[in-house]
């Protein structure tokens, strides 16, 4: 039953979402722009790996956009909407739905990363060569996972709330900066680069380009695979505590609709 | 008779920003000390004036909503507290054009609360076609729901409201927007309702509606109780309920 209530909620959240402009713009025009533009940007830069940077980073950029404007947003159309509540009331577990929503858009949104992809090769002639391909497939398992996670808490989060629009465009830029989406987090400050050793999409990109060139210190990506899972089990479990938490707050503040 | 409902000195409170900082607070009270019980079975109507407290009071009873104070019991339960074991037997309908995925057809909406309900394959295979018979959408059931008209969105409400074969089904003006023949169907509903033991709490600014359906009812004002019993017993000596109810709510202001 639970798996039911997981893959009927992934299947619908797949076809709401795509059946919303905003999101086909986020998902298919958004690497499109974003790899030209970054491809334009790191042409004169001296960096050769325009996978690493050009590729990853419009590809990463479309997926968390279509995150923030999906998975989080969606709790805001589905309040407004008149189901949230409905959802809300019925015998299946909230936050599974609300993973299997997530989990749907997620994957989803790895059609960017496609898209971005297929956009350099054709556009640019970037050549198509993973250094790692098995490591680069564990480190996008990684990826998945710590993005699903990431996207649990804050759609937990802005159930509480019913300004989930402001939250959640105030949410896109700053994690793409923070977590290095298109340039190394070494070049920011040191205080915030300590903000950004505590999110784990900076290790997720990080293993990702570590990948891309090819691993020659395998320790050292094992060592930042493990940190990486840490922290997203840290959210899991900070996830799990909000939902218990959640659900006897929103009944109090009277945030499953609108007023 | 088994009380399936019941309610005692049941209270909400709002607080509401009236400036734009914090300093600016205000409470305003929904719920206001309200007692009744319904009876398994029985047909109960809420009534009262836009802005009285029916939809709180019923958010408070289908667990969407905490009470400030007071008991709010379902089924014996504590609507919050001990919700999971409330929801898999009741269900709610909100009137309006709220409330379905529009981007879903008939059948898909129905499917997928069918699955949030927890029901088996067979369960669902059994029960779908049979509710969109019921409510007139078997022809349209594979058509999104963006496409309906305002009373066929109702009516797919109607169909979820029933999904789960409820114990308790709570409906808040249920027929607001309904053509006549819809109004009718869901009256003959409500009805059928009733000859199969399940209880049904609707609330309804449409008098004649509550007057020809309902067991027992009662009246809210501001968040108060102002009158209970039923329909011959609300009426008194005036002619129309709606006489009745007018003469209440004007005794009743402030």
């Amino acid at each position: 039953m639970k798996l039911a209530v997981l893959y009927s909620t992934m299947v619908l959240q797949m076809k709401k979402s795509f059946v919303r402009p905003m999101f086909r713009f986020c998902l298919l025009a958004n690497p499109i722009l974003n790899t030209i533009l970054l491809y334009e940007m790191f042409r004169t830069a001296g960096e050769e790996s325009f996978l690493a940077y050009v590729v990853l980073g419009a590809g990463l950029m479309g997926l968390w956009s279509c995150i923030c404007f999906s998975s989080a947003g969606d709790i805001n159309r589905e309040r407004y909407s008149g189901t949230l509540a409905l959802i809300f009331a019925t015998p299946a577990s909230f936050p599974l739905i609300i993973l299997g929503k997530i989990i749907g858009n997620t994957l989803l949104s790895l059609l960017s990363l496609l898209i971005s992809l297929v956009t350099a090769v054709l556009l640019f002639r970037v050549p198509l060569s993973i250094g790692s391909p098995l490591l680069f497939l564990a480190a996008l398992a990684g990826t998945v996972t710590c993005f699903v996670v990431i996207s649990s808490v804050i759609a937990c989060l802005l159930t509480l709330s019913r300004k989930t629009e402001l939250y959640m465009n105030c949410l896109e830029i700053p994690i793409i900066l923070l977590c290095g989406f298109v340039f190394p987090v070494s070049i920011l400050p040191p205080a915030v680069q300590a903000l950004s050793r505590a999110l784990s999409p900076t290790y997720a990109i990080e293993l990702l380009r570590m990948s891309l060139y090819g691993v020659t210190d395998l320790r050292l990506f094992w060592e930042k695979f493990g940190i990486m899972l840490a922290i997203t089990a840290l959210y899991a479990i900070l996830s799990g505590l909000l939902y218990r938490r959640i659900d006897r707050r929103v009944r109090i503040a009277a945030t499953l609709e609108v007023a | 008779m088994e009380q399936v409902i019941e309610v005692q000195a049941l209270r909400r409170e709002y607080v509401r920003q009236t400036r734009l900082f914090r300093s600016g607070k205000k409470v305003v009270k929904a719920v206001d000390g309200i007692s009744f019980s319904v009876a398994r079975g029985e047909i109960f109507g809420l009534l009262g004036q836009n802005g009285a407290g029916k939809t709180t009071t019923i958010k408070m009873l289908t667990t969407l909503l905490a009470p400030s104070s007071g008991e709010c019991r379902v089924l014996g339960y504590r609507s919050f507290g001990e919700e999971k074991k409330i929801r898999p037997r009741i269900n709610f309908i909100f009137g309006g054009e709220m409330g379905v995925y529009r981007r879903l057809s008939a059948r898909d909406n129905l499917h997928y609360f069918s699955n949030l309900y927890l029901l088996s394959r067979a369960e669902q295979a059994k029960r779908i076609d049979a509710i969109l018979k019921l409510v007139d959408l078997a022809d349209r059931a594979d058509d999104l729901a963006e496409t309906y008209s305002k009373g066929m969105i109702q009516r797919l409400q109607i169909a979820r409201g029933l999904i789960n074969n409820p114990e308790i089904l709570f409906m808040d003006e249920p027929t607001v927007g309904l053509d006549p023949l819809g109004a009718r169907m869901l009256r003959d509903i409500i009805r059928r309702l009733r000859e199969e033991g399940r209880t049904v709490l609707l609330t309804t600014h449409y008098l004649a509606e509550a007057e020809e359906l309902c067991d027992r009812m009662v009246i809210i004002n501001r968040g108060k109780l102002v009158a209970g019993g039923t329909p011959a017993q609300i009426k008194g000596d005036c002619a129309t309920l709606e006489d009745a109810y007018v003469r209440l709510i004007e005794e009743d202001k402030p």
